[in-house]
């Protein structure tokens, strides 16, 4: 069958945003195949990494992985591995353990029979123990975890599999901001200023790459619906005060997205792990200065 | 690793000639194709309301249905199963606003183009966060009018 130049594009409400699957070049029914089986594999991240839904792994491991260890599923456990790593190289700066700190800035919902945890009690994601087949324990009884900043970025990795596995030749997946393209050609992508949308603050080429964003909110008390948006310090259990925005462009797109929270919440010093992931950022400050790494790709 | 500063585009205005956008995915006929391939659709209110049968045997039941959005409709598809399930949730068309009105917003909003000459050619979704929590609003909707009117 011939191939077509058509591009299909879909969208789908997923993971508290909506999603978009970009295909072409490929005969039509292929494409329609590829995209809903690349939909099928966001809606199983969702599925595994909800911290809504108590049946999901985050919802068991929040319940149960105090008292023993709990099995996840590999993807899961891929997520936690990746979390544990970005932990220790951000001395801390990103935290899958912010949990109830969110919920405590009425970001996150609290359980109906769960306590409010002692602000004092709040581990750090350094007392979460990876196990081997795939189990995960907590040392400690108040810890519970929310994979919100990064399980998107994630899924948008496993999109973008499925899509390279139906020999897609080029596909582009965005999950609200953080996205992941592969194909010949690369795809401009425009990154606004977050503080006056409609300037362009600059263009990225993106080919074979990933690019996730994170930009702190100017009122919390505004809206729970935009609670995904949140970035916490941890150190601090507040919103970042240096940061308004930041873009990391980062081989995937999980890397990417947990990497948004390192710069949000450490700005310059920020710069170790980026090295280390191979990835390069651009933020824009509290003062509205715009600082960009030097291996950063942009153009005006 | 260094950081060096950046200049912003002086004069880079996007939407100034583009206040909103629209963006269309399917029409309803390709998404009633999607969610069911080999069904014939009979239609129950008009417009909003079709249920899917196969070889004479009821299969599901589509609706159309829009919400609004950050602050513009956005309209989407919702297929039930036979169990009244929800089979697939498609968005089919959104419009959205860029400009003053959202500036208040805090997003980093990114689109993606096509191309050098791809900056009007907008993707991407901004507001969606939102947008999409009044997705599952309707979708709830729509469960409860299944419950009522058509189990």
């Amino acid at each position: 069958m011939k191939a077509t130049s058509n591009r299909l594009t879909r969208a789908r409400p997923l993971l508290g945003t909506f999603v978009e699957v970009s295909v072409s070049d490929a005969p039509r029914a292929d494409m329609d195949a590829a995209v809903d089986a690349a939909f099928a594999a966001v809606a199983d991240v969702h599925r595994l990494m909800s911290f809504h839904d108590a049946g999901s792994d985050v919802g068991c491991l929040n319940s149960a992985a105090s008292t023993q260890p709990v099995t996840v599923h590999a993807w899961t456990y891929q997520v936690l591995e990746l979390a544990a790593d970005m932990h220790r190289r951000s001395r801390g700066a990103f935290d899958i353990a912010v949990a109830p700190r969110l919920q405590e800035l009425g970001l996150l919902p609290r359980g109906a029979d769960e306590q409010p945890s002692d602000p004092e009690e709040i581990p750090a994601a350094g007392a979460i123990e990876l196990l081997p087949d795939c189990r995960v324990r907590f040392r400690h009884p108040s810890m519970r975890i929310d994979l919100g900043g990064i399980a998107k970025g994630f899924a948008v990795d496993r999109a973008i599999d499925v899509l390279r596995d139906h020999a897609m030749p080029n596909g582009l997946v965005n999950a609200g901001g953080d996205l992941s393209a592969f194909g010949p050609a690369a795809q401009t992508i425009q990154i606004r200023d977050p503080h006056a949308p409609e300037r362009m603050m600059c263009r990225v080429e993106l080919a074979n790459q990933a690019l996730a964003s994170s930009a702190g909110r100017l009122d919390l008390m505004r809206s729970a619906a935009v609670a995904e948006a949140a970035v916490i310090d941890p150190e601090s259990g507040e919103p970042p005060r240096t940061v308004r925005a930041a873009t990391v462009c980062a081989p995937s797109c999980m890397v990417a997205d947990a990497l948004t929270k390192v710069v949000m919440v450490a700005g310059e010093r920020a710069a170790g792990p980026l090295e280390h992931y191979r990835a390069s950022a651009i933020f824009v400050s509290a003062e509205g200065d715009v600082r960009a790494t030097t291996n950063w790709q942009g153009s005006c | 690793m260094q950081w060096m500063r950046w200049t912003m585009p002086a004069i880079a205005v996007m939407s100034a000639a583009a206040p909103a956008y629209a963006t269309q995915y399917m029409t309803v006929a390709e998404a009633q194709k999607r969610a069911f391939p080999n069904a014939q659709l009979a239609e129950v209110q008009a417009g909003r309301v079709w249920k899917a049968e196969a070889g004479g045997r009821p299969i599901g039941y589509f609706f159309f249905d829009h919400v609004i959005g950050k602050h513009l409709n956005i309209d989407y598809s919702v297929a039930l199963g036979p169990d009244g399930r929800v089979h697939r949730v498609d968005i089919l068309e959104y419009r959205e606003s860029y400009g003053g009105e959202v500036r208040d917003a805090a997003w980093l909003g990114q689109f993606a183009g096509k191309g050098p000459q791809g900056a009007l050619d907008v993707r991407t979704i901004s507001g969606a966060t939102l947008s999409s929590t009044h997705i599952t609003e309707g979708v709830k909707r729509v469960l409860a009018y299944y419950e009522s009117h058509l189990k």
